[in-house]
C-alpha cells in the first residue's frame, strides 16, 4: 500500500546509482529491455568518446569507434560475467578499437600500445573556436600538447570526478578527493605548458 | 592571479571538456539506431574515413568499409530527393544487403554471384549498412551510421 504513494517508475534501475544502476541495466538488456540498454548508451556514450578521443582519435573517426563499441557490446551482453564490470569493458574495448583504427591509419605501421601511448596526439585541437576565454584557450592548447596517455587519464580523472561517473571511478580505482602519482605527473607537465606560454595564469 | 594547483588545474579541465570537446549532438541517437537491430551476434565493419571526408557534403561518390576478409565498396548517386546505391561485395557471392535509414525503415537486396548489387530509392538520412553473407557460418556484419 504504501508503494502507491511512490513515483517509482517500476524500473530495476530506479533509484540506483553508479556501478549499481549500470548493472541493473545491464542485466535488464540481457532480458530483451531496450529501454535498459538506451539507458546505458545515453549514460555511457560520454565516457566512450571521451577514451576514443584521448586516444588521439579525430571527431570522426572517435564517432565510429563509439558506434563500434556499443555493436560490440550487443554481441557481449550474454558473455559479459560480470555486470558489474562494464564501464571497465567499455573503456577497454574503446581502447582496444581505438588502436586498431590508429594502426590502420598509420598506414600498418606496427606500433605497440605504449608507444603510441607517449606519441604527442597528432590532431589539431579546432575545437577550441568554441573557446572565448583566452585562459580557456590557453589550457585547451596545452592539455593538447601532452602525450595521449596523459590526455586519456585526465579526461578519465574529470569524468570520475562527477556524481553521474560514479560508476568510471569506481571502475578504474579512483577514490573521491585522489589525484595519484600518474595523474599528478600529468597534471605536473601541463602546468608547465601553461607557463612555457608565457605565464597569462 | 594565483599559479594553477593541481586541484584547481581539474577543475579548470571539468569545465572545459565539454565545451572544447563536445559529444556530438547527434551521436546518442545515432548509436541508438545502430544497435536497432534484429541480429545481436553481429560484426562491426569499419569505413574506410577518408573517403567519407567528403560524403557529408552535397557529392556522395565511392566509399568502402570493411572487416576481416569481408570488403563492401559501393557508389552512391543522387536521383531527385533519395539515393541509387550500386556496390560490390568481396569475396563475392549471393548475400543479403540491408540498408537502414532512420525515419524511413529499411530496403533490401541480394548480390549477384559477382557480388554485385543495385538499390534504388534509397532515402536520405542517418544510415547504416547490413551484410548478411551465406555459405560457410552465416554471418551479420553491420557499419556504423554515417549520414548519407
Amino acid at each position: 500500500m504504501g508503494e502507491l504513494g511512490t513515483t517509482s517508475t517500476g524500473v530495476p534501475w530506479d533509484g540506483l546509482q553508479g556501478t549499481e544502476r549500470h548493472a541493473a541495466c545491464l542485466t535488464a538488456a540481457r532480458a530483451g529491455n531496450s529501454a535498459a540498454l538506451d539507458v546505458l548508451v545515453a549514460e555511457l556514450t560520454p565516457l566512450v568518446w571521451h577514451v576514443a578521443r584521448g586516444r588521439g582519435l579525430d571527431r570522426g573517426t572517435a564517432e565510429d569507434v563509439v558506434q563500434t563499441v556499443w555493436l560490440s557490446l550487443l554481441k557481449h551482453l550474454d558473455r559479459l560475467e560480470q555486470p558489474r564490470a562494464l564501464v571497465g569493458w567499455l573503456i577497454t574495448t574503446t581502447r582496444r578499437e581505438s588502436h586498431r583504427t590508429w594502426q590502420r591509419r598509420t598506414d600498418h605501421v606496427e606500433f605497440t600500445p605504449d608507444v603510441v601511448e607517449q606519441v604527442p596526439s597528432i590532431e589539431p585541437q579546432p575545437e577550441a573556436v568554441a573557446l572565448r576565454e583566452e585562459r580557456d584557450r590557453q589550457l585547451w592548447a596545452a592539455f593538447g600538447q601532452l602525450s595521449q596517455r596523459c590526455q586519456e587519464l585526465l579526461r578519465l580523472t574529470v569524468l570520475a570526478g562527477r556524481a553521474e561517473y560514479r560508476s568510471v571511478a569506481e571502475a578504474l580505482h579512483m577514490p573521491h578527493g585522489s589525484i595519484g602519482p600518474t595523474r599528478g605527473r600529468c597534471l605536473t607537465s601541463l602546468r608547465a605548458l601553461l607557463d612555457e606560454d608565457g605565464g597569462a595564469r | 592571479m594565483e599559479p594553477y594547483d593541481e586541484e584547481q588545474l581539474l577543475r579548470n579541465l571539468d569545465a572545459l571538456l565539454d565545451l572544447a570537446d563536445p559529444v556530438p549532438a547527434d551521436l546518442v541517437e545515432r548509436v541508438k539506431f545502430a544497435i536497432e537491430i534484429e541480429d545481436i551476434d553481429v560484426e562491426a565493419a569499419r569505413w574506410e574515413r577518408s573517403q567519407l571526408a567528403g560524403v557529408r557534403g552535397d557529392s556522395p561518390g565511392t566509399i568502402t568499409f570493411y572487416v576481416g576478409d569481408l570488403t563492401v565498396m559501393f557508389n552512391v548517386t543522387r536521383t531527385g530527393e533519395s539515393h541509387r546505391i550500386d556496390g560490390w561485395l568481396v569475396p563475392a557471392g549471393e548475400h543479403g544487403v540491408e540498408v537502414r535509414v532512420a525515419e524511413h525503415g529499411s530496403t533490401t537486396t541480394t548480390s549477384d554471384e559477382g557480388g554485385r548489387f543495385v538499390l534504388t530509392e534509397v532515402p536520405r538520412g542517418i544510415t547504416q549498412i547490413l551484410v548478411r553473407m551465406n555459405g560457410g557460418t552465416p554471418r551479420t556484419v553491420v557499419t556504423p551510421t554515417v549520414v548519407l
